[in-house]
Formats: structure tokens, sequence, C-alpha cells
């Protein structure tokens, strides 16, 4: 597999604009991602070459779900803040993986026979890598959202009695 | 791919039971699924069937993203009422597709070149649908914990009144006011007793505290005056105190209970706003 994932790896980081740019024309029309519809093109391109720029470390990482964990935590937190919804946030992360695919396949990267058994076992383990990721960002969203939602309570309810005298809080 | 698929549906379906029981097994020790380790096998395994029998119909659909979201969105459903997070729900349904994979293998169902070459195809088609199931389940939980908070709040809205026309709020408001009134009259000039007929007035303080909060405290001290000068005109020779106590607990049960409706009031605003809901994005 090191042959192979090497191949594949590489392309991918020395690609990796181009086949950002590739995504981000995907996203930018895809209904499963509407966030992204209005989203600048420089924040976004830049999610997607983090992502390939970081993609030889997930690949080849030794404990692949603590290397997930660290990457995807981080990929999390950033999308969370910007205000992308958890299921948009997964989808553009599967559609960054699609478009490595589509690009390897573009460039014919697998070609004999044996190439295609490797690329099987790639496959298998870039789809370990987003079992992963899908786990880490889900999760992490959720403490995120608790974490807001109790911080919000905290705020409102030291800032109470002030805000009461105000009027109700703006919807 | 057709042959594959049928060859690696056949397997799935013919030993649903047996991949369920296996799947099990794994969810129940496995540390990324600690809500399974303590889910009945009456609900875990039929869940887990239910997915592989109906492998079929995801897998050779015309439309997958239709499919994936009816048969997903069920499960979504039935995952979150038995109250595993999310991540959990999408983990373990990760695992029942690993557990396909382990059982073709464990079967020896891809050997050959060709059968090699199908089992991408078929794992690419797999993994499709994978992508789709948790998008899926992800939009539906977010819906579910929405429609969760709309319920628990919905009791405080119909009392709150807050989806009708203002104007009626005032109307009721205006009738039980002149309904206290004319029982004040009645029992203080009529029947010139002070008789506790003043427990009725607590319908409108807390009716006035819960629609208007603090500025529904001005309703309590109209009852309250209303009820004091009525007792000096008709009452002068009964002592005040026992109506005094009772307007100052007018203007406090309804100070509670407007602390209690801006309470939730807040809370409310803070579910509404909650990034669950879907947050509209930054650029």
């Amino acid at each position: 597999m090191k042959g192979h994932a090497t191949k594949l790896i590489e392309v991918t980081e020395k690609h990796a604009d181009r086949i950002a740019a590739q995504w981000l024309g995907d996203v930018r029309v895809n209904p499963k991602t509407p966030s992204y519809h209005r989203f600048s093109d420089e924040k976004a391109l830049s999610h997607a070459v983090a992502f390939y720029r970081s993609f030889r470390t997930l690949f080849s990482a030794e404990k692949p779900f603590d290397a997930a964990q660290r990457f995807f935590t981080k990929y999390a937190d950033e999308r969370y803040s910007e205000g992308i919804p958890l299921h948009e946030a997964i989808y553009a992360l599967i559609l960054m993986r699609r478009h490595i695919w589509l690009y390897a396949e573009f460039q014919a990267l697998f070609v004999s026979t044996v190439e295609h058994q490797q690329a099987a076992e790639s496959l298998t383990r870039t789809i370990l890598m987003f079992d992963y990721a899908t786990y880490v960002i889900t999760e992490r969203y959720e403490a995120l959202m608790k974490r807001e939602t109790e911080e919000r309570f905290r705020r409102e309810s030291g800032a109470g009695g002030r805000r009461q005298a105000a009027g109700p809080p703006p919807k | 791919m057709q042959a594959v698929a049928t060859k690696l549906i056949d397997v799935t379906e013919a030993n649903a039971e047996r991949i369920a029981r296996q799947w099990f097994a794994d969810v129940r020790k496995n540390p990324k699924t600690p809500s399974y380790h303590n889910l009945s096998e009456d609900r875990a395994i039929p869940q887990a069937v239910d997915f592989y029998t109906k492998f079929r119909g995801v897998f050779a659909a015309k439309n997958p993203f239709e499919e994936a979201r009816r048969v997903y969105t069920k499960y979504a459903d039935e995952s979150y009422r038995y109250g595993i997070p999310l991540h959990e729900a999408i983990y373990a349904l990760t695992l029942m597709r690993r557990h396909i994979w382990l059982y073709a293998e464990f079967q020896a169902l891809f050997i050959s070149a060709v059968e090699q070459q199908q089992a991408v195809e078929s794992l690419n088609r797999t993994i499709l649908l994978f992508d789709y199931a948790t998008y899926v389940i992800t939009d539906r939980y977010q819906e579910l914990m929405r429609g969760e908070v709309d319920k628990q709040l919905s009791a405080l809205r119909a009392l709150g009144m807050e989806d009708s026309f203002t104007g009626s709020k005032v109307g009721i408001m205006a009738c039980l006011l002149v309904a206290c009134g004319f029982l004040t009259y009645y029992y203080h000039a009529v029947m010139a007793s002070g008789v506790i007929f003043t427990h009725l007035f607590y319908i409108p303080i807390v009716l006035a505290g819960v629609w208007w909060r603090k500025r529904g405290i001005g309703v309590a001290a109209l009852l309250g005056l209303i009820l004091i000068v009525s007792h000096l005109i008709f009452m002068k020779e009964v002592p005040l105190t026992d109506d005094l106590i009772r307007a100052i607990m007018f203007i406090v049960v309804s100070s509670v209970v407007a602390l209690l409706a801006e309470g939730f009031s807040r809370i409310e605003v803070l579910y509404r706003t909650a990034p669950h809901a879907g947050a509209s994005v930054e650029t």
C-alpha cells in the first residue's frame, strides 16, 4: 500500500490548490451545502487546501484516530465558528474526499490490475479516515453546541436583572 | 456491477440476522458507542436487521438519495427515541457497513481479479449510500432536536397566547377586570361581606404576568386599588387589614409570575438562537 499511497498523497499535495478549486465549484452549487453558496472564495478554499495539505499526515498516521481527532476537531471548531450547520460541514468534507478520487481518476492514476488492487486498499484507508472524521466532527459539534448554550444561560442569568429592565431580548 | 452487487446483497439479506448479531457484539463493547452498551438486544438487533434487509432497496435505487432519505430518516428517528447521541448513531451505522464487508470477506466473496474490480465498484456504491446516510441522519437529528424544544415550549406558548392577536388579550383582560370590579361591588356594597371572593382575582393577575411580564403587575395594582377603594367606600366599619394584605399579595404573586414568565421567555430565545437550530452563515 505504501507505494500507491505515496502516489495518491503526492498528487493530492501537489495539486491541492487545483483540487480545492474543483471542490469549491461543487459546494458552490450543491443543494446539500447551501451555506457555502454565500461563503467567500478565499475562506472556503482555505478549508479545502488545509485538508489536502494535511492528507499525508492523516493518511499515513500510525494512530489514525488520534490524527483524525487532532485535525478534525480544529476543522469542527472553525466551521462551527463560521456558522456552518453540522450536516453541511460533514457533506463538504465528503465532497473533499470525492474530489481527491475524481482528480486521481482524471489523472489516470490507477490503470493496471495491481494498481486497481492498491486503489481498493487506498480507498479503504481513506474511508476509515472519514469514518473517524465524521465521528470526531459530530461529537465536537455536539460539545460546542452544549457549551455555547450553557454559556448563554450563564450570561443570561448574570445579566438577567439588567436585561429585564430593558425589555425582552431581541428575537 | 449488477452481478457482484446482487451477490453482496444476497449474502447480506440471507444472513441479516447473523451479521446484525456480529454488529451488536461490536457496538456492545466499542468505546465509541457507549450508549449501545446498555441498549437491549430487542431494540438494537431489529434495527440492524431492518438495515440489512433494506440494503437491496437502497443499493439498487434509481434515486439513491431519495431512498436513503426514506430509510435513514427512520433510523435517525429510532436512534433519537432511544436516546443515542448523534455521533454514536452515525458510528453504529458505520459499523453496520463494516460488518457487511467483514462478512463478505469472511465468505470469500471476491477472489478473482474481476471480482476484486467489482468489489471496488460495490464499495464505491456503498460509500455513496453512507455519505447520503450521514447527511440525512445529521440533518434529521437537528430537526428532531428543534422539534423537541418546540414541543416542550408549546405549553408555555399556548398559555402565553403568543400566536394570538394582541387585541384578544386586551379584550379578555378587560372582561376579567370588569367581572372583578362587579364582584367587589357586589360583595362589599350589596352583601356587605369580606368573604374571600378575591381568589378569583388571581386569574387575571396570573394571565397578565404571563402575557405582559412586568407590565402585568399594573393589573395587580389596579385590582388591589379597586379592592381597597371599594372597602373604604362600602365597608368603613370593618378594619382594612385583610384587604390590604390581599392587595399586597396580588403584587407579590404578580411579580413572581412576571419573573418566571421572563425567565421562560429568555430560555425560549436561547433555544431558538441555539446553534442546533441551523444557524445562518456569517460570511
